[in-house]
């Protein structure tokens, strides 16, 4: 049963249009969506969580439609939203801050509440900085102070956009234990450009690029988008749509192999290159 | 060390149930510090629930983090300490903010004193009245709200209805508006009708404001009216022989029906705070 229903949604900003069509849904469990920058993921994740309307399309969430008032608001109080540049009341220390959202979740009772700030608190790993001013803190702090509220009230469903951008390989692992071991009967839903988050979280991938769906199952049916058309070479093959050096001094191509290449076993990024072509690649390689 | 006696349950139990007298409690209490049999029976006749929720209590009032200045100080006044953290989080009730108005205030009030002349002093008053009425446009706008609220969209996304959130923190802005504005009132030259010229001005332009806001991005809406304001205020002072005609009768009654139409409209449209960004 799909928590989540995506269905022809579109969006334009004056004369940008940002998405063009995008249909797909999620039930519960981590869905990832991958896509390079003004792919349309902010967007569509700014939907989810109630907070821009779709030009046209439907959308429904936890079986609800948020363009209907007390539909929205019973969405709301199932929902956790991490934005992609979390804003903060800089003077407030992390414990404040999060007590400021959890008071916005209608957590009205003050003992209960503040337990709640601390156990989201430690769940990221900040109880040993809850008094300090968010402005004392480091950028992978903030985004865990951001995480943490996102997590209050265990939401049924938790949109997550580019949760990981700006922490360490620990953190990043961290962020993993913690959102994987809600999400077995909770629906996430993650963006990210960062195709190893895909691959280490999420059962359910959808690729999206211009505003449009481009690929919509797990990550191994998007590796397998690049199964024989990776291969090996001591330079740039010109069959290749994609091609770099590697550590190795030898060039990995992407592309129809030519016969007799030395192909290999690819990977989701392959798969995730090859769906996006030369614009996510030049946004890699940055 | 070892004890010679016991307590027996009866007392153990009034004991638990904090039924002793204080000298016989005191009394007991040292009793038990040294008798492990006595202290195994206050626990097997106390109320574990009520001491968890005791411990809770200790916990948290060792354990809560102590709050800024502001919010204890509205605290202090009556005001609940979840409503005190969001009027704590308005970007226009800092103490920036409300410096820069006092000093708008401040440069009125200076302008209309320090005058050798009185038209001089009089178009200082102007300057005061319209100032005034202005101020809380602006802090209002600023109140909630995308752009100048960081967390606007987390707090949208929340269950919290953003009207609710708005007028509490309009209402705060325009308290804090109205007593500055009052305070440096008594200053102007003359304590005439204009010490409270802009009081209906000011709450006119707000609504105005609050209600054009249920249609365009508040910012935008302020901005609107803050210029609708200063052209019509200084074209009427212009165009008739008194300058202060828009604070007089006339002016009085315009803005008292501006007060009516907008709060209709703010009533109809309040679920357009709700419905999310205006992009």
């Amino acid at each position: 049963m799909p928590t989540v229903q995506v269905i022809g949604i579109e969006k334009s900003f004056l004369r940008t249009r940002a998405l063009a069509g995008v249909t797909f849904d999620a039930g519960a469990g981590i869905t990832g969506l991958l896509g390079p920058n003004g792919a349309g993921k902010t967007t569509l994740l700014r939907m989810m969580a109630t907070v821009l309307a779709p030009d046209a399309g439907q959308l429904r969430l936890l079986g609800w439609d948020p363009g209907k008032a007390d539909e929205r608001l019973a969405i709301r109080r199932r929902l956790g939203y991490m934005p992609q540049e979390p804003g903060f009341h800089r003077n407030f220390t992390a414990f404040e801050f999060v007590d400021y959202v959890a008071i916005l979740k209608e957590m009205v009772d003050r003992r209960a509440r503040h337990d709640e700030v601390r156990r989201v608190l430690e769940l990221v790993g900040l109880e040993g900085v809850a008094g300090r001013k968010i402005k004392a803190l480091s950028g992978g702090m903030r985004r865990r102070v951001a995480l943490g509220q996102a997590l209050l009230g265990d939401p049924d469903l938790l949109v997550l956009d580019e949760p990981t951008a700006g922490l360490d390989p620990e953190q990043r692992l961290r962020f993993r234990e913690i959102v994987s071991e809600r999400s077995a009967d909770r629906t996430v839903i993650l963006s990210t450009h960062q195709t190893e988050d895909v691959a280490a979280l999420c059962p359910r991938v959808v690729v999206m690029n211009d505003g449009r769906t481009l690929f919509d199952g797990t990550p191994a049916e998007l590796t397998d988008v690049a199964r024989g058309r990776v291969w090996l070479a001591p330079e740039r093959a010109p069959e290749a749509h994609l091609s770099w050096r590697t550590g190795d001094g030898r060039h990995r191509n992407i592309g129809t192999a030519p016969s007799g290449a030395d192909v290999i076993e690819p990977t989701v990024e392959d798969g995730y290159l090859l769906l996006v072509g030369s614009k996510a690649f030049d946004e890699e390689a940055a | 060390m070892t004890t010679t006696w016991h307590a027996d349950t009866a007392l153990l139990t009034r004991y638990a149930s904090g039924e002793l007298d204080q000298a016989r409690a005191y009394s007991l209490e040292a009793h038990l510090l040294a008798c492990d049999t006595c202290r195994a029976g206050v626990a097997a006749v106390s109320d574990h629930a009520q001491l968890d929720r005791m411990w809770a209590e200790v916990a948290e009032a060792v354990d809560a983090p102590r709050t800024g200045v502001v919010e204890r100080g509205l605290v202090r006044l009556g005001v609940s300490d979840h409503v005190a953290r969001l009027l704590a989080a308005t970007p226009s009730l800092r103490l920036s903010w409300l410096g820069a108005e006092a000093l708008a205030l401040g440069f009125a009030v200076v302008a209309a004193n320090s005058a050798i002349t009185e038209r001089g002093r009089s178009l200082g008053t102007f300057l005061f009245l319209v100032v005034a009425a202005l101020l809380p446009v602006g802090g209002v706008a600023a109140a909630y709200g995308p752009g100048l609220d960081p967390t606007y969209e987390v707090s949208l996304a929340s269950p919290m209805r953003s009207f609710g959130l708005l007028m509490t923190r309009a209402a705060a802005v325009l308290g804090t508006s109205t007593v500055l504005a009052g305070v440096a009132a008594l200053s102007l030259p003359g304590m005439g009708w204009t010490t409270v010229a802009w009081l209906l001005p000011s709450l006119g332009l707000t609504l105005a404001s609050l209600a054009l806001a249920t249609r365009v991005r508040p910012l935008v809406a302020a901005g609107s009216v803050t210029f609708a304001w200063a052209a019509v205020s200084v074209i009427l002072a212009h165009a008739s022989h008194d300058r202060f005609e828009i604070f007089r009768g006339g002016g009085q009654a315009a803005f008292l029906v501006i007060i009516a139409l907008s709060t209709i409209v703010i009533a109809r449209r309040r679920e357009a705070f709700e419905q999310g960004v205006r992009e």
